[in-house]
């Protein structure tokens, strides 16, 4: 019986047939999944921020509405929680960083006013590298996030903290900013559903801009049927974000068989053998349940960090030049304007967010544009092509997520290249403005390996719709930290 | 191409970003590592290919000119490190930059 | 000694006359308690996105169209990088590779009357920063700064001239024509003194053997000149100082350098090895910036008479250049001059009584044709008076003041004062013969060839009419008079 489970062991569909059959009341519901971050936090260490009493609020004005009221909110009953770079009027922002200080945001991210119509209670704020800069959740400047699967492992990053929440069933629902994977990576280590719309897809209004033409914001989920759900929430076009596009038409496919793409530049050296032999197995799932695999190829792809690297910080360097001291978080004083501006900086941002700014300056420096910045965005257009031509072949491609399980913690923090290079597969979506999921596929030595689906522009339903059909035929995931038997 | 100290500390200038001796050198190791390996992309043939510099929509929505309302004064400045007559204060403008430390 | 060429190019900045900010919807008035026009998006906050204001692109179309620039159907927006509190997101949105007006120009004329073109390089779309309020005397011995963002984000247009003008007189006239035309676009206020325009300077000198590119040579730029007259005043200096740096061996160097309106002086700003990295790239935050060509070409046919146009137009219709030169500099005057002849015949008269009595009363009073209160309509009825006799010129300057003062119709204050003209020969008939027959002599002077006895008889008549008679009809009265009763008879 569903109803004897705890009310935090439940989806994001769950909690809210519940909360709308009247079966659990919206304070009960978010009073277990308050207590259920009370116990797993404290060794997970996944949210910067609980806002309590705010969740409790919104708990009780949700009890007094009625059946229609609460069938008419889709996530009417659900907790969930925001990566800590999106803005949500009057909590704390810190983006990672002691650079922002106490800093409270004025106003509401787009993603935040649709979350709220929706219904959703927002419970808190997740850890994230600083900036959302970094793959381990590690560059984090306030709190160590931790693997739900193995605390002595990062969760992944930079949304790690959204992706160890969701896994460690403390919300059913987050979102989670992708750049170059920062999305599917962490539910990848943590075994959960993460997703990164179509660049465009969703409104970018709030979200603490890294790369501002790579940034998304996303679903972060237990199951695919949720992470299509707060998808569709989401989404859309933005009168306050001007690269959001209209809602036009979603790309569709036919229920199947299906040509996946299986591309040989993601099968190379580097991979462990653990996520390859999950992912070769949930390729010959997918083969057996009568779809094509042709293998493709997607020439450019080892040239996608090198430019990733180049535009990235160079977008960074420029959008983080507002934390400046003067008008909102920390400040550093100095005896002039320029001492202060240098102390802040230099007091206010870690390592990583230093060399990425440092490089990123470079970059866009007199004498340098062309080089590097220039030179990368049109390697990005051939990336960009590669996609396009082989689209024209296959309807999805499927890919690992990433080449390896969840690390040690301090295991990489000496490299920055190897860092790097823990994104090669998930970049290219980023680079390309296409979507991707990617979806628990199995257990490599007890860690969660994620399977990465790629789609054209525009086709994200049809991934979901896609990986729901694989994800039934997998063995169901058992959650790490999950009710004792 | 290798960056040395003193491009270095020109780009941190840049950036607003002071730093000291024992911060230099290990980024210097990085960020010329970073360099070498992104240097990989002179070796692409990109005669005649257009750079993304628009990742999707291919033209900039227009918004009618209709004022909406401003935030308050005090929403406005709350978050000021140093604000005084709901303005925020900063220190001294030295032109041409400020002394070392 | 060598021989040198004074090069200027001019930087002018203006606001545009929008209600909402460039890339937010906060009012853009001026003024106004700090920090209340300001928003998460003009603040810079965390999390925020510019959207473009479709009617600061409209007015902008518009200028770049006047000046004869071509309008880019793309064109597209980048960063502009540098840290200053005035500047939140420590870059200001501009257009740099792509702006959105290119190659116009604007037609200057010497006084030989010999027209030249100045190029108009580029006319592009920017933000404006905000204000600083230095706490102290000035930005050298301030303790600090405080900064109102109520500017930050209104809509700009840069444009920025060829270096064509060839001395600070140039450039007062390249100025003063680039003010015209925008002023008949009512894109913006034009206020110089309160910053809704303003104007840098870049001014070199060429060597006579100079052969290289203008852009080479070292240049200093004067910045944010609150006049034209301090314009021409700064490049007056900056080309002397200069000059005498070069006789004496020295190099320029190239720098800011800003203008002492007491002194007259150029002092440097900012040194040389502070030089500027402005790190532009395209604004990733805003796609491109697509106009239809067609609204384009609508934009163009849809332009107001210019000031090149009108000039050649009044000249056409007779009026001297050096009338129609002042008219056209002064859009108000212009379009009251408009309203005027379209109710009155005789252009001469209007011209005449707006450049010479109405001006001078506007002037003294510090205000102008928009919002004096004699309107067209009062100053037209005033020379309709004239036209019929009804008052002399010397009554009707009387009558312009007093409506001028107290906002009366011509009619109202020739009624109150009394003040109409005697047209009516009987009414003066009697005056005529009196004045002659206590003047024997003068009227004898007179039949003897002196012509100015007649005057000394006028003037005796208008005397005693109070002025009110009409000359013309005077002289004509008196002298049938003298003909009737005084002349020798001639048979
Ligand atoms: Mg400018
Ligand atoms: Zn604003």
């Amino acid at each position: 019986m569903t109803s004897k489970k705890p009310l935090w062991d439940h989806d994001a569909h769950s909690l809210h047939d519940l909360f709308c059959e009247g079966a659990a009341s919206a304070e009960e519901i978010v009073t277990s999944h308050l207590e259920r971050i009370r116990s797993a936090d404290s060794s997970v260490g996944a949210f910067l921020y609980v806002d309590e009493a705010g969740a409790l609020e919104e708990a009780r004005r949700q009890d007094r509405w009625s059946a229609v009221e609460r069938r008419e909110r889709p996530l009417a009953g659900v907790p969930v929680a925001l990566k800590d770079n999106i803005v949500a009027q009057g909590m704390p922002t810190t983006a990672g960083s002691k650079i922002l200080g106490e800093f409270r945001s004025p106003y509401d991210a787009t993603v935040v006013v649709k979350l709220k119509q929706a219904g959703a209670m927002i419970v808190g704020k997740t850890n994230l590298d600083e900036f959302a800069m970094g793959s381990s959740t590690e560059h984090s400047a306030l709190a160590e996030t931790r693997n739900p699967w193995d605390v002595s492992r990062v969760p992944g990053g930079s949304s790690g903290g959204s992706a160890a929440a969701v896994a460690a069933q403390m919300v059913p629902l987050a979102l989670g900013s992708d750049t170059g994977g920062s999305i599917r990576q962490p539910a990848s280590y943590c075994g959960i559903v993460g997703m990164k719309p179509t660049y465009g897809r969703v409104s970018r209004y709030g979200l603490i801009a890294f790369a501002s033409s790579l940034d998304q914001i996303g679903p972060m989920t237990r199951s695919i049927r949720d992470a299509r759900l707060l998808y569709e929430v989401i989404k859309g076009a933005d009168a306050h974000d001007s690269t959001a596009l209209a809602l036009g038409e979603e790309r569709t496919v036919s229920q199947g068989p299906w040509r996946i793409g299986v591309p040989r530049e993601y099968f190379g050296e580097g991979m462990e053998a653990g996520v390859r032999q999950v992912t070769e197995a949930a390729l010959e799932r997918l083969r057996s349940m009568g779809h094509e695999l042709v293998e493709i190829s997607l020439p450019h792809t080892p040239y996608a960090i090198a430019a990733y690297y180049l535009i990235a910080p160079a977008e960074a360097s420029s959008n983080l030049s507002r934390y400046d001291g003067v008008r909102y978080g920390m400040r550093a004083e100095g005896r002039d304007l320029v001492t202060m501006y240098e102390k802040t900086r230099d007091e206010g941002f870690g390592a990583e967010v230093k060399r990425r700014i440092l490089l990123g300056t470079h970059a866009l420096s007199a004498g340098y544009y062309d080089a590097y910045y220039l030179t990368a965005q049109k390697v990005r257009t051939l990336i960009r092509q590669d996609f396009d031509y082989a689209f024209r072949e296959v309807d999805f491609i499927v890919t690992p997520t990433t080449p390896d399980v969840a690390f040690r913690r301090g295991e990489r923090d000496d490299d920055p290249i190897k860092m790097y290079l823990g994104d090669v597969y998930t970049v290219t979506a980023n680079l390309a403005g296409i979507p991707g999921l990617s979806i628990p596929a199995g257990l490599a030595d007890g860690l969660p390996v994620g399977l990465q689906w790629l789609a054209p522009r525009l086709g994200d339903l049809s991934l979901f719709d896609a990986a729901a059909t694989l994800e039934t035929q997998l063995e169901p995931m058992v959650w790490p930290m999950g009710v004792d038997e | 191409m290798e960056l040395s100290d003193r491009e270095i500390l020109h780009v941190a200038r840049l950036a607003r970003l002071r730093l000291t001796a024992d911060e230099l050198e290990p980024l210097r190791q990085d960020l010329n590592r970073v360099l070498d390996y992104v240097s990989q992309l002179q070796s692409l043939d990109l005669a005649g290919v257009e750079p993304t510099l628009h990742a999707a929509a291919d033209q900039a929505p227009l918004r009618k000119d209709i004022e909406t309302a401003s935030l308050s004064v005090a929403e406005a400045t709350k978050n000021g490190p140093k604000v005084e007559q709901h303005m925020f204060l900063v220190p001294r403008i030295m032109e041409g930059g400020s002394d070392d430390e | 000694m060598n021989q040198y060429q004074v090069i200027v190019g001019l930087e002018v900045h203006v606001e545009l006359k929008t209600a909402t900010k460039l890339f937010c919807s906060c009012s853009a008035a001026f003024g106004g308690e700090p920090n209340t026009h300001t928003c998460p998006v003009c603040l810079g906050m965390p999390g925020v996105l510019p959207v473009i204001n479709q009617e600061a692109i409209r007015l902008a179309t518009r200028s770049a169209l006047a000046l004869n620039c071509t309008v880019r159907a793309v064109s597209k927006f980048d960063r502009k990088q540098y840290f200053y509190p005035d500047l939140p997101k420590a870059y200001q949105i501009s257009q740099y590779d792509q702006p959105l007006g290119e190659y116009g120009w604007v037609t200057i004329r010497g006084a030989d009357g010999a027209a030249k073109k100045i190029g108009v390089r580029r006319v592009h779309v920017e933000e404006d920063a905000g204000k600083l309020n230095h706490l102290g005397q000035r930005l050298g011995d301030a303790t600090g700064s405080l900064v109102d963002l109520n500017r930050a984000g209104v809509p700009l247009i840069e444009i920025v001239s060829d270096p064509d003008l060839r001395s600070a007189e140039e450039a007062r006239l390249y100025l003063t024509e680039l003010r015209a035309v925008l002023s008949y676009l009512d894109i913006s206020d034009l206020r110089m003194e309160e910053g809704s325009m303003r104007c840098d300077a870049n001014v070199s000198l060429r060597p006579a053997d100079f052969q290289g590119n203008l852009e080479d040579l070292p240049r200093v730029e004067i910045k944010n000149v609150n006049s034209i007259r301090n314009v021409q005043r700064g490049i007056e200096y900056e080309v002397a100082r200069q000059r005498e740096l070069l006789a004496a061996g020295e190099r320029i160097v190239k720098e800011t350098r800003g203008f002492d309106d007491a002194t007259g002086k150029t002092y440097s700003q900012r040194s040389k090895e502070e030089a500027n990295d402005y790190r532009y790239f395209p604004e990733p935050d805003l796609p491109p910036l697509v106009l239809d060509p067609q609204w384009i070409a609508d934009m163009k046919r849809g332009l107001p008479a210019l000031p090149d146009a009108i000039r050649a137009n009044l000249i056409d219709r007779g009026m001297p250049e050096k009338d129609a030169e002042v008219l056209v500099l002064d859009r108000e005057a212009y379009e009251y001059w408009q309203q005027a002849t379209a109710l009155f015949q005789d252009e001469r008269l209007v011209t005449n009584w707006m450049l010479s009595d109405l001006s001078r009363l506007i002037n003294a009073r510090g205000e102008s044709f928009a919002n004096s209160r004699v309107r067209p309509e009062g100053l037209v009825a005033l020379l309709g008076l004239i036209q019929s006799g009804t008052l002399s010129g010397r009554m009707a300057k009387e009558v312009l003041e007093a409506m001028f003062e107290t906002g009366q119709s011509a009619s109202q204050v020739v009624k109150d004062r009394g003040l109409s003209q005697i047209t009516d020969a009987s009414a003066i008939q009697s005056i005529v013969d009196q004045v002659l027959k206590d003047n024997p002599a003068v009227v004898q002077d007179y039949l003897s060839g002196k012509e100015k006895a007649l005057a000394f008889l006028v003037g005796q008549v208008m005397k005693q009419t109070r002025g009110q008679a009409k000359p013309d009809l005077v002289n004509q009265l008196l002298k049938d008079s003298i003909q009737k009763d005084y002349a020798p008879s001639q048979d």
